[in-house]
């Protein structure tokens, strides 16, 4: 980056314009920081928050321990203090800072004192500094006060001068994060006077520490930290503010650390000194682990290690790589060159005398192969710990009977033989025979086996075998040498044998995990749905990571529960919240987490390209997973994510197609309705003007014929308007159909007339059977619904004659008009009473309206009758349309 | 110019049912074609003076039928359209057809239209010198262009689109017309151009820019110059 800056010397440096850019819309964080106990922060604080409320400025207190002091209760006196929330925290009431509370009453400026503080009892977060980051991601200011000896970085140096370990740490990020850092000042000598005379609060449980801890020397120790921390912030401030204002340096080069560590305690050390360096020297860092390419699912011990110290190194603002791979210089340096890292951060232990001249250390190895990079040899003071944290992993005791069985098994085996075989021939080498017992002890039983094994056969070698047989003495000095060549060749060989078994198994099982997942992966591409998808989900987690598991959706913006194994679990309120906090904030939640740990579940978010598209939740009931099972984890969840996502998305383009289905049919139906609309007004109007025009210049008959289309024309465009009008009724469920009798034979006979005066050219032929039924219905809905059957008859009947019969089927009175026009294809005889389906042309110009049979069946429909089409009707041609209504006679006794 | 004959391609009969008597008594002979076939094989037989056209028709698309005559022949045509088709009725227009009247429509402007094509048919045939409108004269042999006697001065592209629409006066002029003339093929789209120099024309030539009587608007398509003869 420096780099850059030197090429163009006059562009402010977009990368830190962006971090500027990013606090918009969060609030400010003020942090007042002191070096011990008693320098008078909260007071310092407090004599600010009364200056600006006397300004006007809404400010009000959070939370601020008086512990009883009356200058400090005398400060607080007319600012507005926010109440406490009791929790119950081992059986006792205790009230701790209300971060809900706070945040509704959002006010400009909130004093939360005490930044190092440990929540109690069942908050959101168990620290406070998280309850403070929320506060200020709400974009509300947060003062709060902090003693720099529990900064993380800085607890072993602080626990090292003061001889007291520090509990209560804050990642270095809050305070690197931090927009103003006041330091808080007052010299040792006098802090030691102000505890004298009791000016300082000091709980009891840690009265007996305060005099280790408030000694000249730690109090000068720590001041200088303190001092030396904020000049620090104030130096990067400077150069954040000459590169958001492109002022040409003299910032520092970008240094940039590359900090390996391993998986033993001396790497929480490097960590900790990188994180010094990186701060003094104000450079990025990066923290990779290196592990061998077979070393995988190796020690659960140390990967645990390795995972507290990666978590360390991101709490103090390091980015975290794990490497794996077997030339460790290689790799370290070719991340370097990568990285751009100028500098390296690494352990060293001595090895012990013998060890140091036939291996080379890997910083030795690093400096022999590095050029232009710096290295940083971090070095253990006392060799307890520089020991690596291998408490060696005993095993269980059968596992250990089982191991001796084999090996003492083995080496019995190879006796025996050796016996046998001596009976026959003179062997000369009866030791290759030990030497099968011990690569076969190696390979069912591991290292340990081996070695007893190894044992097992010198012995039994010297007993049965070297002179003097049966005893354990050697009489041939050049035995007792090859006895041990016997031994040593056993050794490695059994060393090597058993590793080939770990790898053998490392892969087994890494192939099973594969597996599971290739096949948790084509069952999710298998199913489109969504809900399938879920239930793949949970239940491979469930057989992966045998826990129980939950999966959330975002449904009318709130998360809800989507499937769960077993499908019966619920989850209550915080679990709810913890869960919407991983979906909003896109971090894990819950269980084992910086948010609502009281959760039994741990919540993670579903995150693809798009964002995040739901969460995931496991018991985790305070067993935190191991790192396999935190890989298939993290391959399980990005498998779901891209699943559920590729549902929704699938699902979301099924929409679309309809929408498009939708709007396409709109267009149509506009362009036909515009079209009867038009025609018939363009008729008139052309012909009115017309008449108006060259009336008097016209002969009589073309005059009458151009009344006469006026008149047709006005009666189309009524029949459509009241069309429209019946459909606009149907659809708004308007319909109320009469329950009168109706006598169904007048109703087609004078249909049947009307149609005659319309349509002239056409016949229509009735049949009305004598025993005809009365139906209780509507007769004038009931008319124009035969109307309008005879005007499609007349329009499709070709020129044959349209026939309408009406006969009683059992309980029913069955009405059906057929014409013998050229039929409806089988396809359409269903789609027929959509609205506006129509033969016509693709543009929606057609001979019709589109709504008579629509209208038609909702009419009957409404008079709880039934309508179908049936085509072809008679000889294959034509179309009968039938109707049946339900008849209503035995409720008519005079008809007896 | 009465006895000419008019080709009215519509498939609806009622609007076939009024224009043979109404164009009968304003002394056209009418001849009549219901699809797009048919127009095109009595275009080709009976030679009409002027085709009144339908873009909607059963057998193929009215602008296929205005491209087919336009290879063979300058009949003007006349473009019977909905105000819901606008870029049919455009696309039309842009190949070759010579107006359009929106349906519904009065006898009177449609007999208007037809007078005005009848007459731009003799022009082409004769060639015209000098134009006028509303108090404007334009001679177009000496590049003048002068409003009551008194010379204006117009930018060469002014002069040339005034002179494009005044070339076409009475009938409508689209926007791809104009911007191809005046400014070439690859402007056929800057509408932009056409907004700017039209107000700039309108400030020059009209009487009132803000109520123009010369160059008329006729939205989603184009301009009309209005002639003192239409």
């Amino acid at each position: 980056m420096p780099e850059n800056d030197r090429d163009l010397p006059r562009r402010p440096d977009p990368d830190a314009l962006l971090a500027l850019a990013e606090q918009g819309g969060r609030g400010k964080l003020t942090v007042f920081l002191g070096a011990a106990p008693g320098v008078g922060k909260t007071y310092a604080m407090l004599t600010r928050v009364r200056r600006l409320k006397e300004e006007g400025v809404d400010i009000v207190i959070g939370l601020v321990e008086t512990h009883g002091r009356a200058e400090t209760t005398t400060l607080l006196e007319g600012l507005e203090v926010l109440p406490r929330r009791e929790v119950m925290h081992s059986g006792r009431t205790l009230q701790e800072f209300d971060l809900d509370a706070a945040l509704t009453r959002r006010p400009r400026i909130i004093v939360v004192d005490e930044l190092a503080h440990t929540n109690l009892g069942e908050g959101r977060h168990p620290k406070r500094y998280q309850d403070i980051e929320e506060l200020v991601d709400a974009g509300i200011d947060v003062w709060t006060a902090l003693n720099i000896q529990h900064l993380e970085s800085l607890s072993d140096v602080v626990a090292q001068i003061a001889g007291v370990p520090v509990r209560e740490r804050i990642p270095d990020t809050v305070l690197n994060r931090a927009d103003d850092v006041l330091l808080v000042d007052l010299p040792p000598a006098e802090l030691i006077e102000r505890l004298k005379e009791g000016k300082v609060y000091v709980p009891d449980s840690a009265k007996r520490a305060v005099d280790r801890f408030f000694r000249l020397g730690n109090l000068t120790a720590l001041r200088e930290l303190a001092l030396r921390r904020t000049a620090d912030r104030v130096d990067d401030q400077m150069v954040d503010y000459l590169k958001q204002n492109a002022i040409e340096g003299p910032w520092p080069a970008g240094e940039r650390l590359l900090v390996c560590i391993g998986p033993d305690r001396l790497s929480e050390k490097v960590v900790r000194t990188a994180s010094r360096i990186a701060s003094g020297l104000n450079a990025d860092w990066i923290v990779v682990s290196l592990e061998r390419a077979d070393q995988e699912s190796g020690d659960r011990e140390a990967m645990r290690q390795l995972d507290q110290t990666f978590h360390l190194a991101e709490q103090l603002g390091a980015e975290t790589r794990r490497v794996v791979g077997n030339d460790f210089v290689e790799e370290i340096l070719k991340l370097a060159r990568r990285e751009h890292a100028t500098q390296i951060v690494i352990g060293t232990r001595r090895h012990r005398f013998p060890l140091r001249l036939f291996r080379r250390s890997l910083p030795d190895a690093l400096a022999a192969r590095a050029s232009g990079i710096g290295i940083h040899l971090i070095t253990d003071k006392d060799k307890a710990e520089a020991r690596p944290k291998r408490e060696r992993k005993w095993m269980s005791r059968k596992a250990a009977w089982r191991a001796l069985a084999i090996a003492a098994g083995t080496a019995g085996a190879a006796t025996i033989l050796g016996l046998v075989i001596e009976q026959f021939i003179i062997l000369q080498n009866i030791s290759l025979l030990y030497l099968l017992a011990v690569l076969a002890s190696a390979i069912y039983a591991g290292y340990a086996a081996a070695l007893a094994a190894a044992l097992f056969s010198v012995l039994a070698y010297n007993f049965f075998f070297i002179e003097p047989i049966g005893t354990f003495t050697v009489a041939e000095p050049h035995e007792v040498f090859a006895l041990f060549v016997f031994l040593a060749a056993a050794v490695l060989a059994g060393g090597l044998a058993s590793r080939v078994r770990e790898q053998a198994k490392a892969a087994g099982s890494r192939a099973t995990a594969t597996q599971a997942l290739y096949d948790f992966s084509r069952k999710l591409s298998a199913t489109a749905n969504a809900e399938d998808v879920l239930w793949a989900a949970v239940t491979q987690m469930q057989t992966t990571l045998r826990r129980n598991a939950v999966l959330l959706l975002p449904e009318g913006g709130d998360i809800t529960l989507k499937t769960a194994w077993p499908p019966d679990t619920e989850l209550d309120v915080t679990d709810t919240m913890a869960a919407r906090w991983a979906f909003e904030k896109k971090e894990p939640a819950g269980n084992d987490t910086g948010t609502l740990p009281n959760s039994p579940f741990q919540f993670r978010p579903l995150v693809t390209p798009h964002g995040v598209v739901g969460v995931c939740g496991f018991v985790q009931q305070d067993k935190p997973l191991e790192i396999n099972e935190e890989r298939a984890l993290a391959a399980i969840l990005d498998q779901t994510a891209i699943a559920v996502d590729r549902a929704r998305l699938s699902r979301e383009s099924l929409d679309q197609a309809a929408q498009l289905e939708g709007d396409k049919f709109r267009a149509a139906l506009l362009s036909s309705m515009s079209h009867d609309l038009r025609t018939p007004l363009a008729t008139i109007t052309g012909a009115v003007t017309s008449l108006l025009q060259f009336g008097d210049r016209m002969p009589a008959d073309s005059r009458h014929d151009l009344l006469k289309s006026i008149e047709e024309e006005s009666e189309r465009l009524t029949r459509f308007v009241a069309n429209l009008l019946d459909m606009t009724r149907i659809e708004a469920g308007t319909v109320n159909a009469k329950r009168d009798w109706v006598d169904v034979a007048d109703v087609v006979r004078s249909a049947a007339e009307r149609a005659r005066k319309y349509f002239p050219d056409r016949v229509f032929e009735t049949s009305i059977s004598a025993d005809l039924p009365f139906i209780r219905g509507d007769s004038v809905l009931l008319g124009q619904v035969l109307f309008n059957l005879l005007d499609n008859a007349n329009r499709f009947g070709g020129d044959e004659p349209v026939s309408i019969y009406a006969r009683r089927e059992g309980d029913e009175l069955v009405l059906a008009v057929t014409d013998l026009g050229k039929g409806i294809p089988p396809g359409d005889l269903q789609r027929v009473f959509d609205k506006f389906f129509r033969k016509g042309k693709p543009d929606g110009r057609s001979l019709g309206t589109g709504l008579g049979l629509a209208i038609a069946k909702g009419f009957i429909e409404a008079m709880g009758g039934q309508i179908k089409a049936e085509s072809p009707a008679v000889r294959r041609r034509g179309t009968r349309i039938s109707m049946r209504l339900p008849a209503a006679e035995h409720q008519l006794p005079e008809k007896e | 110019m009465n006895g000419a004959r008019i080709l009215v391609v519509d498939d609806e009969p009622q609007i076939q049912r009024f224009l043979r008597p109404a164009l009968g008594a304003a002394g056209y002979e009418v001849a009549e074609a219901m699809t797009g076939g048919e127009a095109l094989k009595t275009a080709a037989t009976s030679v009409p003076d002027v085709i009144i056209l339908d873009l909607g028709l059963p057998d193929m698309d009215g602008k296929d039928v205005v491209a087919n005559i336009r290879a063979w022949s300058n009949v003007p045509i006349i473009i019977l359209s909905a105000r819901d088709r606008e870029s049919e009725k455009v696309a039309a227009l842009d190949l070759g057809a010579d107006d359009y009247i929106e349906k519904p429509f009065g006898i009177g402007e449609l007999t208007a239209r037809i007078r005005t094509a009848l007459r731009h048919r003799i022009q082409v045939e004769g060639g015209q010198t000098s134009l006028a409108a509303d108090g404007l004269t334009i001679d177009i042999v000496k590049r003048l262009v002068s409003r009551d006697g008194k010379a204006l001065r117009l930018t060469p592209k002014e002069y040339d689109l005034l002179v494009m629409l005044a070339r076409h006066a009475g009938r409508v002029v689209t926007h791809k017309m104009l911007l191809t003339s005046v400014w070439g093929i690859a402007h056929g789209e800057d509408l932009h151009y056409l907004r700017v120099f039209i107000g700039q024309l309108r400030s020059k030539i009209e009487r009132d820019p803000a109520d123009p009587r010369i160059i008329r608007t006729e939205p989603g398509v184009g301009y009309r110059f209005i002639g003192d003869e239409d």
